[in-house]
């Protein structure tokens, strides 16, 4: 059994149906992100299990007990908000003092409490500060030792980085990552960054127009995405449309792509072939093994990413995206005819549906 | 902030053109004359024959003090506006507060509500108001009136609360008060009070100066049985004007030594909460 269950969840706001037959288990001690665009679901969801929106239909379980009706006050769930949501009449210790004064905690253990958490984000010298005079950064990490100083049975983080520098973001998330697994709480992490989603989580659930899409590990929504949605919303996903064309063959725009055997489609299916930009080799000569896929084309764009180079390859009717490293980059220039190789292994084929 | 903001007052008055700094002035002349001449009037002995009076005495002013009213409506008149002000609190937080978190729709609706007592002259409520609650318990009672003037000096409450409240992210500092545990009433006292306070502050002095002047309500709801200071003010204007204008320069006192003590009252409710976030 599960810590978290959702089952069943329903949610629509007038005609817009914000959350659609959402089922998900969550187990203790993990971190779990929504991902997805705006207006995906993901947050809705995750107001509902804070208790501030009532699913339509459903339950939601914490810890074998049905918490579906239990008013957001009475259910010791955490939650750290985009907009920090300080309270800017009160400083930090008394910020974070607030939840265990509601709970009528003494005063000495309080005084403890504090201290610990404040000790657990690194902002011990910030405690007599005013919200105002901390930065984006700081204020963030005080929401979050306010929502975990009363030990909720879950945290939720609702986009808790998006309002906040590059820099911030990164060094924050990770800060997060370590609290969580420190002290083994149970965490939902809505974002729609797939970067931060990747790099945190234990399991990632993907969303779009209120249903999930896919969960699993953060490798297993990268490597072997479920649906077209997925992806191309994590990371860039290179689409041939075509149609089955043998056994191992898919027929696309004058293309023939060599891909895995097609055992589940039938011949003529419609079908999409998805390749990762990383997974393509480009050569400015054509090479002499054909171990898969060898396409010529133009080079239309280069762009200079850091780490890799993102080329832009005009391929019969379509452009093609490719990532190269930085040390073959030096032989490729614009409007130079490049060959792209990719394996079989490479491709990605989904059914597309009419 | 503050010191640019000083920075670029000086600089703007340093281009002060001639003719603005007489307009300046011709203004500042004209609002201060009355009060300035009230003034002079209630100490002056005879300012008839004269430009400048022919004496000072504090004659009037004793006399002031001794008529038979005085106390009793001063009295009345700080009963009448500070219960008022309590009126006002009670009622209009909380519903800017439900309006602003549960009812954002109606807030539209509430805005133009809050026109409308100005929209209503006065006469036309305190009569509807007599006529409605005439045979009733309430009818021709300070309650009564304490209700009428609460109608009539509602917008000045509501306008300054519901600007600090707009100003404040309301629905997320409260679901942050909620998921620590604290109720509704719990998060409106200790997280959104303190953060409108200002608002609050502003729209007492706003009800006090209004009600504390108030004088055709009070008329016609209550007549001679609660004498407010205006209306015994009003009473001396037929008598000794001399006499009425100290009433009016003892109105302006109180006025202003009762807005200072608001004032005092919504620096040391602010002194433990910084303000600065939500003051721009």
């Amino acid at each position: 059994m599960a810590y978290l269950e959702l089952r069943n969840i329903h949610k629509s706001f007038g005609n817009v149906t914000a959350v659609n037959n959402f089922n998900l288990d969550i187990e203790k001690g993990k971190l779990v992100s929504f991902l997805g665009p705006s207006g995906c679901g993901k947050t809705t969801t995750l107001r509902m299990i804070a208790g501030f929106e009532q699913p339509d239909e459903g339950t939601i379980r914490l810890g074998n007990q049905d918490i579906t009706v239990i008013s957001p006050n009475q259910r010791d769930i955490g939650m750290v908000f985009q907009a920090y949501a300080l309270f800017p009449n009160m400083n930090v210790r008394q910020n974070i003092a607030f939840g265990l004064k509601m709970k009528k905690t003494p005063k000495a253990e309080i005084e403890k409490r504090v201290d610990e958490v404040l000790e657990m984000v690194r902002l011990k010298d910030t405690a007599k500060r005013f919200p105002h005079q901390l930065s984006g950064g700081q204020q963030q990490r005080i929401a979050l030792a306010r929502a975990l100083a009363v030990r909720p049975r879950v945290l939720l983080l609702d986009e808790p980085l998006s309002a906040l520098d590059a820099e911030v973001r990164v060094a924050l998330r990770g800060e997060i990552r370590r609290i969580q697994s420190d002290l083994a709480i149970t965490t939902v992490y809505v974002t729609h960054d797939q970067e931060e989603a990747l790099s945190i989580s234990d399991q990632v659930v993907v969303m779009n127009n209120g249903i999930i899409q896919q969960v699993g590990t953060p490798e297993e929504i990268y490597r072997s995405p479920a649906t077209r949605f997925v992806a191309t919303f994590i990371g860039t996903a290179n689409q041939f449309f075509g149609n089955v064309a043998g056994e191992c063959k898919v027929q696309s725009n004058g293309l023939t792509i060599t891909t895995r055997k097609l055992s589940d489609f039938s011949s003529g299916q419609k079908v999409v072939v998805l390749v990762r930009p990383e997974l393509i080799i480009v050569s400015n000569a054509q090479p002499d093994t054909n171990s898969g896929n060898t396409i010529p084309g133009m080079v239309e764009t280069i762009t200079f990413h850091g780490a890799v180079t993102r080329l832009g390859v005009h391929v019969n009717q379509q452009r093609v995206v490719a990532d190269i490293t930085m040390t073959s980059s030096g032989y490729i220039s614009l409007n130079q005819k490049v060959w792209l190789s990719f394996k079989p292994d490479a491709c990605k084929v989904m059914a597309v549906d009419e | 902030m503050t010191n640019r903001r000083t920075s670029t007052f000086k600089k703007a008055r340093t281009h002060l053109q001639l003719w603005q700094v007489v307009l300046i002035a011709l203004f500042i002349f004209y609002m201060l004359l009355p009060i300035f001449s009230t003034y002079i009037f209630s100490i002056a002995t005879r300012w008839d024959r004269t430009i400048l009076p022919e004496g000072i005495t504090s004659e009037f002013y004793q006399e002031a003090t001794k008529a038979s009213y005085f106390s009793s409506s001063l009295r009345n008149s700080l009963i009448l506006s500070l219960s008022t002000i309590l009126v006002s609190l009670v009622i209009i937080i909380p519903t800017v507060y439900w309006v602003n978190v549960r009812l954002p729709q109606a807030k539209s609706i509430l805005d133009i509500l809050m026109i409308l007592p100005f929209g209503i002259p006065t006469v036309v409520l305190a009569l509807a108001l007599v006529q409605v609650y005439n045979g009733t318990p309430l009818g021709r009672t300070p309650q009564l009136l304490i209700g009428a003037v609460f109608i009539y000096s509602m917008p000045f409450m509501y306008r300054p609360v519901s600007n600090a409240m707009r100003s404040i992210d309301a629905l997320t500092l409260t679901e942050a008060g909620q998921s620590l545990g604290a109720s509704t009433l719990q998060v409106m006292i200790q997280v959104i009070i303190p953060n409108i306070f200002s608002g609050i502050i502003s729209g007492s002095l706003l009800v006090f100066a209004t009600v504390f002047a108030e004088f055709t309500l009070t008329k016609l709801i209550l007549g001679a049985r609660f004498k407010t200071f205006p209306l015994l003010l009003v009473e001396y204007t037929r008598i000794n004007g001399n006499i009425a204008a100290a009433f009016s320069v003892i109105s302006f006192t109180i006025a202003w030594l009762i807005s200072l003590l608001i004032l005092w009252i919504g620096k040391k409710g602010q002194g433990s909460s910084t303000q600065a976030p939500t003051a721009h």
